[in-house]
């Protein structure tokens, strides 16, 4: 049981993902984004090799639904996986084999796809939907983290009739360069959305900071005190 | 504020990184620093993203590490406050700790492996992470660089301008032979980070085997809530 979220920013180009999940973390899977190439981002009964391959198909020139056909025709257990793919022309394709058992969806739009198994109902997905066309004009790591928030408020995950709790949770956004502007994690919590959130609100706040320390290391003020004026503050 | 070891196993080759810092979200930092039989390397101090794929990709071209080091020393005008590590795929090792890195920072090159840090309580924080990573030269790589850890925060860990420093993020991750990671597993922001690090690491070890297996033959899988059950039991049993 899991349920993302992945996108090309319409107005940056940038890509990204934020997922959460029961299963610990969910974040492992930094293979999953090419900065200027794509997203894609497998999951259910997922094979790590996936979403590499996926990408270096994206690289070639492959389209988004011609690569599903390729992972189609080389799978006995296709229809056991789940997967969304956006290649850098904002080209969507999800599939949800109807094999995964649970209740598994997906919904995509002209630069996002919303998908997971393991839900309470479409309502989770459709509060993915709501959650990250919210307000467009948010940037998109804001974005996609609303749309998990979404998700978990509209019901989350459930299995044999019972809530399951979210316990890991990742946000991941690439803008042009080989390194992410944003890769934040949450491996095992409770309330492990809420806490993405926090550490979410909390890094926003050090990004210019920790630009500045790479960037002019000799004008950088120390780091314990820069977080001890921001914590008073 | 941070300190690692970052190592190549002798036994398998496989390679990888055990970090802990007060910086948040330190495993960030070292996105592209792992390549599979390439190396592996890591910028700390004042941290200076792209060293990772130029260190790994200069490897693959077959530059020595110590060439390495002189080409990223080269290219790029505040390498003084940079620590740098690099370690390519025979497990020769090189470390850099620049002139104007806060101190206390230190650095060591093992056999296969390099230590460092910086603003550290004392040089011992540094003796004690190579001592943890040498405890016991039969356990797996990621042991070996969780014990590291564990060894350094007792030996005193981090101090800053007014006084110790807490350890608010971790980073455990270990690359084999495919391109994608074998175990990469963080703390973003959290008090006693390294002890939130070894009770993830527990709970995550047994599962990772399960979902592979799972999704190389998902007709016969035992459902995932079944299996956490599964460990749950398991542990109250040995608890």
């Amino acid at each position: 049981m899991t349920y993302s979220i992945i996108a090309r920013c319409p107005n940056t180009g940038r890509f990204g993902v934020c997922t959460t999940t029961f299963s610990l973390a969910c974040g492992r899977r930094n293979e999953s984004l090419r900065p200027n190439v794509g997203v894609s981002k497998s999951q259910a009964f997922y094979l790590r090799r996936v979403d590499p391959f996926a990408l270096n198909m994206l690289a070639q020139g492959h389209t988004p639904a011609h690569i599903a056909r390729l992972l189609e025709v080389d799978d006995p257990d296709f229809e056991y996986r789940q997967f969304g793919i956006i290649d850098r022309e904002s080209n969507v394709f999800a599939y949800t084999g109807p094999k995964i058992g649970q209740w598994a969806g997906q919904k995509t739009g002209p630069y996002y796809a919303a998908y997971g198994n393991g839900l309470a109902g479409p309502e989770t997905v459709e509060g993915i939907v709501s959650g990250f066309l919210s307000d467009p004009d948010a940037p998109l790591e804001e974005r996609l983290l609303r749309g998990i928030e979404g998700g978990r408020d509209a019901g989350g995950q459930r299995s044999n009739g019972r809530h399951r709790p979210e316990r890991s949770a990742w946000l991941r956004v690439v803008d042009r360069l080989d390194w992410p502007q944003f890769d934040l994690r949450v491996d095992m919590h409770d309330k492990t959305v809420a806490e993405l959130r926090r550490i979410f609100e909390e890094f926003k706040r050090y990004s210019d900071y920790y630009q500045q320390t790479s960037r002019e290391p000799g004008k950088a003020q120390p780091e314990e005190l820069v977080v001890a004026a921001l914590s008073a503050a | 504020m941070t300190y690692s070891v970052i190592a190549r196993c002798p036994r398998t080759g496989r390679l990888g990184i055990g970090t802990a810092s007060y910086t948040m979200a330190i495993g960030a930092h070292c996105d592209g620093a792992v390549r599979p039989n390439v190396g592996v390397t890591i910028t700390q101090g004042f941290p200076l993203p792209r060293n990772n794929r130029l260190a790994v990709n200069l490897l693959a071209q077959g530059y020595t590490p110590s060439q390495v080091m002189a080409e990223l020393a080269a290219n790029d005008s505040d390498h003084e406050f940079r620590q740098i590590a690099v370690i390519d795929r025979e497990g020769a090792g090189v470390a850099h700790t620049g002139s104007k890195v806060r101190p206390v920072c230190a650095q060591r090159v093992g056999s296969g492996f390099v230590a460092l840090g910086t603003m550290l309580a004392s040089e011992k924080v540094l003796d004690a992470l190579v001592a943890g990573f040498e405890a016991d030269k039969h356990l797996d790589l990621e042991d070996r660089l969780l014990a590291a850890l564990e060894h350094g925060r007792d030996a005193g860990g981090l101090k800053g301008s007014k006084g110790a420093l807490k350890e608010r993020s971790v980073a455990l991750i270990i690359w084999d032979k495919r391109d994608y990671s074998d175990l990469d597993l963080r703390v973003d922001l959290k008090d006693d980070a390294i002890a939130e690090l070894r009770r993830i690491y527990i709970d995550f070890k047994p599962t990772g085997a399960y979902y592979e297996e799972r999704a190389r033959h998902p007709r016969n899988a035992i459902p995932a809530m079944e299996f956490a059950d599964m460990l749950k039991g398991q542990q109250k049993e040995t608890s």
